[in-house]
């Protein structure tokens, strides 16, 4: 019990880590980025080219980071700006076909160039003892690093001038840019953190399973149902709805099996939008 | 009767293509495939083209159409006859429920995207799940339930043919009817249509009730064709994606552009077919540059060019009476 449990919460920080991204690309650009889990697989394959070259795998794995916050950085100055002359609707409909049109362009190239590819990180000691229940350390070294990451993100959006204006453009873009804010410079900064934090989803992934190149669009899937559970404007919200769905897929996965599991999943998602739109837990925002 | 002259000149074009093929049954289900990715396209353009509805489950209600026809043929022992226009049924259903849901909950078209999305991988997930009726991944086979006339590629051809016509008459009645204005207006502004006295939760589920009725017929007529039915040859890459690049390419919102949209899709296919793989990658780029360049469609662009003859244009066409606007 405790150990699914335990394992529910592993999977679900990295799903928060991924849905926060998508969440704050939302909130801020307007723009549903159905190409999320991609940086996260793009992330984890140029770590895993790094490690090839015999560089010492922390140095690895930031250059995984950097290289997806490179790509968010690429994609929003490229391949969104057509999305970002528009408002609305038509921003969001513009975002989400050229996301899910880039998504298919890193499928087709991850599985042209690294068809069997994984990413696996090797710890010198396996297994940890925390309170009578013993525990894998990649899973615990894992939750670490997603609960530091998210800790950084509310302290920044908290606490600098920065953070402040960029809630102020999540709460009211015009609002934002008649105090003089500039809402384009932000909003890159904010889908490259989004693209680094998909980045540490990728590579925490290989370091408590493994990553393959071809996980893209399930990364995208299990992300886009956390921040619909969440409320796609929540960061809070993500992060509960990340941890409570990462559990539920644990213990029926454990219970009824894989496409059960899923099913739950999806009609879960399919359920907040139908009844709550905001977000399940939206209210703690 | 003129109105009937550009479908009419289509069917006689399509019908001659087994000619042209000359009995090569590779170009003969090439030709068919075009037929059934046909008739989607004229759905799709029903639901996104006219009345904004972004459906994203086009492989699930295709999918449940044929699976219910199949598996119901294979239980139940039931003649196609029957299963065929049940699974119709469900998909037309499924369609309508979830326009009649999203227009209620006052859904966005993202969010009628995520939630045809979910119901695309759940429809997914059961297939794969329920494996003592669909054998999961591996599928079921079709040939020998009693509909021995999609088993012979040229009968098969004219039957998809036939199926693709009466889509298009359906799609050519809606739109000169009373509902084609209706259609017409929601798509300009929908908030304007409906304080005019527009009915939209009405006509939107009309048109995904029609539309989902369209793919299900050629869904549960293509898992028979097929000669087997599993999770690959209903998926979300295979049938969602080709359908949106397709009407992206001949042209939202006109009676052609499904059909101009899916030859071109098709010969695209070919041309990248040495790729294998690759495929993926050109539907990402072909979607992209389409819709941030070519967002017309292929339709309009040839009509541009044929009015720039105008000689040759009045020879083939009247001039349409005063004050009446052409349809497409």
């Amino acid at each position: 019990m405790t150990a699914i449990l335990f394992d529910g919460i592993v999977q679900g920080l990295q799903l928060s880590l991924l849905a926060v991204g998508i969440t704050l690309i939302y909130g801020l650009g307007g723009v549903l980025n159905l190409a999320h889990g991609q940086f996260a697989v793009v992330g984890g394959v140029a770590a895993a080219l790094l490690l090839q070259l015999g560089i010492n795998p922390v140095l690895a794995s930031l250059g995984g980071i950097a290289s997806a916050g490179a790509l968010g950085f690429a994609v929003d100055r490229t391949l969104l700006l057509p999305a970002y002359r528009y408002r609305g609707e038509e921003r969001l409909l513009l975002g989400l076909i050229l996301t899910l049109g880039f998504s298919f362009v890193i499928d087709g190239l991850l599985n042209w160039k690294f068809p069997e590819f994984s990413l696996t990180f090797q710890l010198r000691v396996p297994l940890v003892e925390l309170g009578g229940i013993s525990m894998r350390t990649a899973s615990l070294a894992a939750s670490l690093i997603a609960l530091a990451v998210f800790a950084a993100l509310f302290a920044f959006l908290k606490l600098t001038l920065l953070g402040k204006s960029i809630r102020s453009i999540i709460e009211n873009e015009v609002g934002a840019e008649l105090c003089g804010i500039d809402p384009s410079r932000t909003r890159t900064l904010i889908v490259c953190l989004a693209a680094m934090m998909a980045g540490v989803a990728g590579v925490t992934q290989g370091l408590f399973s493994s990553l393959g190149a071809e996980m893209g669009p399930e990364f995208t899937i299990l992300g886009l149902l956390v921040a619909v559970v969440g409320g796609v404007r929540s960061i809070n919200g993500t992060l509960a709805a990340g941890i409570l769905l990462g559990i539920v897929n644990a213990f029926a996965s454990h219970y009824v099996g894989a496409y059960v599991a899923y099913i739950i999943l999806l009609s879960f998602a399919m359920a907040t939008i139908l009844v709550r739109p905001a977000g399940l837990l939206a209210r703690f925002t | 009767m003129k109105k009937y002259a550009d479908i009419g000149a289509l069917t006689l074009v399509l019908a001659l293509v087994p000619a042209a093929a000359g009995g090569s049954p590779y170009y003969l289900r090439l030709a068919t495939l075009a037929l059934v990715y046909m008739a989607w396209t004229v759905a799709f353009n029903l639901i996104f083209g006219h009345t904004k509805q972004l459906f994203l489950c086009l492989n699930a209600l295709a999918g449940t159409a044929g699976y219910v026809a199949v598996v119901m043929a294979k239980q139940l022992d039931w003649s196609p006859w029957l299963t065929v226009p049940i699974g119709v049924a469900a998909a037309a259903g499924l369609g309508a429920l979830f326009s009649y849901v999203s227009v209620l909950r006052g859904l966005g078209v993202i969010f009628v995207g995520i939630v045809t999305l979910a119901f695309s991988l759940i429809f997914h997930n059961l297939v794969l799940g329920l494996r003592q009726l669909t054998n999961g991944e591996t599928g079921l086979v079709t040939r020998g339930l009693g509909f021995p006339l999609l088993e012979q590629p040229l009968p098969s051809y004219y039957i998809f043919l036939a199926a693709l016509l009466a889509a298009l008459l359906v799609y050519h009645w809606l739109m000169s009817s009373k509902s084609g204005m209706a259609f017409r207006a929601l798509s300009d502004d929908e908030l304007t249509a409906e304080l005019s006295g527009i009915d939209v939760t009405r006509y939107k589920v009309l048109a995904a009730a029609v539309a989902s009725a369209i793919l299900g017929l050629t869904g549960a007529l293509f898992a028979f064709y097929n000669g087997i039915v599993s999770p690959s040859v209903f998926s979300f890459v295979g049938i969602d994606i080709p359908v949106l690049i397709a009407l992206l390419l001949g042209g939202m919102r006109t009676r052609l552009g499904p059909i101009v949209g899916a030859v071109a899709f098709a010969l695209i296919e070919e041309l990248v077919r040495p790729w294998g793989q690759l495929n993926v990658l050109v539907y990402g780029v072909l979607l992209i540059v389409l819709f941030t360049t070519f967002r017309e469609g292929m339709v309009p662009v040839l009509k541009q060019a044929f009015q720039a003859f105008p000689a040759l244009a009045r020879r083939l066409r009247p001039p349409p009476a005063f004050g009446s606007k052409p349809d497409n």
